[in-house]
């Protein structure tokens, strides 16, 4: 009996082991897996490590565009409902009414949220909530408020360098250097997963980053916020007096072709452009050609000094018209008489047909070739998103007026940059240095890889240039500007301009009047160029000297200039 | 559990008999021992099982304290990011200019120098005009919408107040800066209300600017 027994117990404990040693074998190894899988889902919480697009600084290191958390604010539409706080029954319209007023959003349109779709358990209230008002709205303990983080692109100086910085859109960056530089600028969340109790809590040691975040990097550019700031307020003054359609500026350090400032007028607010029209979101002195009028004539005249066709003191004979062919005439703005000029007086007065006497001794390749020298015909080095080529007519379409038209600005489209770069060569004894606008990109481990420098070009002599920047003195020191343009304590050189627009018939009525110059005379350091689009109030170029006497003086005083100290020795202007 | 318990307990039985059989070959007196050795086993059992919840209960403790720190962290970086996006809407450009402006201080384009070498003064000092630097433009409109700005609406006013208010009390030199017209009265109110609650003395030295 007993060894039956005992048998009986035997076959029954190797049963049992056998069920339990299969049950083993099918949780441990043959569903191993799926069970692993299906219980880690339970716990698992996946999150997304945030990583910050880069900033976007001015040289100084002011941001002027970066990331910021905000919050969106959801609820919880089964569960939003009337509850209890501090004993006080809170009904759901003074929730939404409390909401409202932190936030600013309408109190009725997120009842209509929550209350649209009851079965819903996700619905948006509020987007983009600063820090701040989260933390105000977590101390109203609703409990069906769910706050979650987002990161959000603000640009704290708004419209000051818009049209430089560009914005980004919802999903992915839309214009300017956020476009541009966006492989520098860009992040890439990260994605971490952790396992969480019953409570919430995180299990130690259960995190794992999946995917690193990868920061941005930061764009360095070479703006001074706050001369590009001073710079939009006198366009925007001066501009608005003059009812012109638009104004665009920049300022640059002659030294190394810096842009301390490129400004655009009207201009846009980065961090809320969507009433704003598309032709006011770019950067119009990178983007748009004009026709720059006398104000090339300082170039002009310094490529026919650099090409030996003449000289500051040469004496030449300015007619009151001048026939480029029977029965085409070039004529003055004013004077329609022989005046007897030197070549300094020619771009002192402006005389049309004195430089187009001048430009006739020029053959008219070299004369192109020195246009391109000058950088017109090609974007600057800058090569801003969207910049314009401008047109330098060569060849065939070089016809025979356009050849004298393009030494005083006509028949030739440049852009406010490519004029900024061609006056920085006359300041720069001849010597033309890539405009910069990029310092370069600040990788997230702190180095600057910095924008290649490129090539300086000596396009004409220091000689010519030095030439050209005396008789622009005199401009300011002796001509009817005089008044208006003169800074006590400095020499200025500066050229007038007053171009025509064309449009489909030839030349219109409509101006662009513009103001180019260079301080302190002496020893050139900052060269200024302002420009207004169709005024109304007045159509000729004095009406812009106001805002390029005021941005220069700022200039000089924003980066402590020295007062000139030797006079001036002005060429002689008549003979 | 079967891996901890399995071995000592036979191992011990079988390294036993050894020596007491030798002494005491009596079979009641090798009960006493194996008792003994079960409840030392025991025992152990237990304290390592006392000592690994204790030190789980520890760890997540821990947890709940990092859970905790961390949550500080991100409050102290959020209070961090606050303060920095003020700090940057009051160093804006336009808003340093409208708080300028609403203490009566006016732009000068023509400074002059003294050179500290020979005390010669370069330039040519030239007063502003009390009306420069007095309006901050709206940049976006064209001229459609053109009109001056006042320099100071109730924002600015507000945030000069604010800014006032939080440069403190041994800061307060912002209020030498007297209102440069009847036109500002209004305007540098709320500023000289805060600013000059407290009663400071310069007792003759230069008030320095309050700079970032």
């Amino acid at each position: 009996m007993t060894g039956r027994r005992m048998a009986l117990a035997l076959v029954l404990v190797f049963v049992i082991s056998a069920l339990f040693l299969t049950r083993l074998v099918d949780v441990q190894v043959v569903r191993a897996n799926e069970l692993q899988e299906e219980s880690e889902a339970v716990r698992t919480t996946n999150e997304t490590v945030w990583a910050s697009r880069g900033s976007i600084v001015d040289s100084f290191g002011n941001d002027l565009a970066l990331d910021v958390d905000r919050y969106d604010v959801s609820a919880d539409p089964t569960i939003a409902n009337d509850f209890r706080r501090n004993g006080e029954t809170v009904s759901l319209e003074t929730a939404m009414a409390e909401i409202a007023d932190l936030t600013g959003a309408a109190a009725e349109e997120m009842l209509y949220a929550v209350r649209q779709d009851p079965d819903a358990r996700f619905t948006y209230l509020v987007k983009g909530v600063s820090p701040e008002i989260r933390e105000m709205l977590g101390e109203l303990r609703i409990p069906w408020l769910q706050m979650d983080l987002v990161r959000e692109r603000t640009y704290p100086f708004g419209p000051v360098a818009g049209n430089i910085t560009g914005m980004l859109g919802t999903d992915r960056p839309l214009a300017g250097i956020e476009l541009d530089w966006n492989d520098c600028l860009a992040a890439e969340n990260g994605v971490a997963t952790y396992q969480k109790g019953a409570d919430g809590v995180r299990l130690p040691g259960t995190t794992t980053t999946l995917t690193e975040p990868v920061h941005g990097g930061d764009v360095v550019l070479t703006l001074d916020s706050d001369l590009q700031w001073y710079v939009l307020q006198q366009l925007a003054e001066h501009g608005g007096r003059l009812g012109a359609e638009s104004a665009s500026a920049m300022v640059v350090r002659v030294t190394d072709g810096h842009i301390l400032a490129a400004a655009d007028w009207p201009t846009f607010n980065p961090n809320d452009f969507s009433q704003t029209p598309t032709e006011n979101t770019g950067a119009r002195t990178f983007s748009s050609p004009y026709e720059p009028g006398s104000i090339m004539k300082a170039i002009g005249i310094a490529m026919l000094i650099d090409g030996g066709y003449t000289y500051a003191e040469d004496r030449i004979i300015a007619p009151g018209f001048f026939e480029v062919y029977s029965g085409k005439f070039i004529k003055n703005f004013s004077v329609a008489s022989d005046t007897q000029l030197t070549t300094a007086g020619v771009l002192y007065s402006s005389s049309n047909t004195g430089i187009s006497v001048l430009a006739k001794r020029m053959p008219r390749e070299e004369a192109t070739r020195y246009f391109q020298q000058f950088g017109f015909g090609s974007s600057t080095a800058v090569n801003f998103l969207g910049e314009s080529q401008g047109v330098v007519n060569t060849g065939d379409s070089l016809d025979v007026v356009t050849r004298y038209n393009q030494f005083f600005g006509q028949g030739i489209s440049v852009t406010a940059a490519q004029m900024a770069g061609s006056y920085q060569a006359i300041a720069n004894d001849g010597v033309r240095v890539p405009l910069r606008l990029v310092e370069g990109c600040r990788t997230n481990e702190g180095e600057l890889v910095t924008t290649p420098v490129g090539e300086s070009i000596p396009v004409v002599s220091a000689s010519a240039a030095r030439q050209v920047v005396q008789s622009m003195e005199a401009i300011v020191s002796q001509g009817p500007l005089k008044t208006t343009l003169s800074i006590p304590g400095y020499r200025v050189a500066a050229k007038t301009g007053t171009a025509e627009i064309a449009n489909s018939s030839g030349y219109g009525s409509e101006r662009v009047i513009s103001l180019a110059g260079m301080a302190p005379a002496e020893d050139p350091e900052y060269v200024v160029l302002v420009s207004f689009t169709k005024p109304q109030t007045s159509r000729v170029s004095t009406a812009a000297a106001p805002a390029f006497h005021d941005v220069m003086s700022h200039v000089l005083k924003h980066y402590r200039v020295a007062p000139s100290s030797e006079p001036a020795i002005l060429p002689p202007l008549t003979w | 559990m079967t891996a901890l318990a399995a071995p000592p307990v036979s191992r011990i039985p079988r390294s036993r008999p050894v020596a007491p059989a030798a002494t005491r070959p009596n079979g009641g007196t090798r009960a006493a021992p194996k008792l003994r050795y079960i409840a030392v086993t025991l025992a152990g059992i237990f304290a390592i099982l006392g000592g690994q919840l204790l030190l789980s209960i520890s760890v997540s403790s821990g947890a709940y304290e990092i859970s905790s720190l961390k949550g500080d962290m991100r409050n102290s970086q959020q209070s961090l990011q606050i303060v920095a996006e003020e700090i940057g809407a009051l160093t804006a450009p336009d808003t340093l200019a409208s708080l300028a402006g609403s203490m009566g201080m006016v732009e000068d384009n023509n400074p002059a120098y003294l050179r500290v070498s020979d005390g010669a003064v370069l330039g040519e000092a030239v007063p502003a005009a009390s009306t420069s630097g007095a309006t901050v433009y709206p940049v976006t409109a064209g001229t459609e919408n053109y009109a001056p700005a006042p320099i100071v609406t109730d924002v600015t006013t507000a945030l000069s107040a604010q800014a006032l208010a939080e440069v403190g009390a041994e800061e307060a030199t912002l209020a030498v800066v007297t209102p440069a017209g009847e036109a500002d009265e209004r305007v540098i109110q709320p500023a000289i209300a805060v600013a000059a609650t407290p009663t400071v003395t310069f007792g003759g030295s230069i008030p320095s600017p309050v700079t970032r």
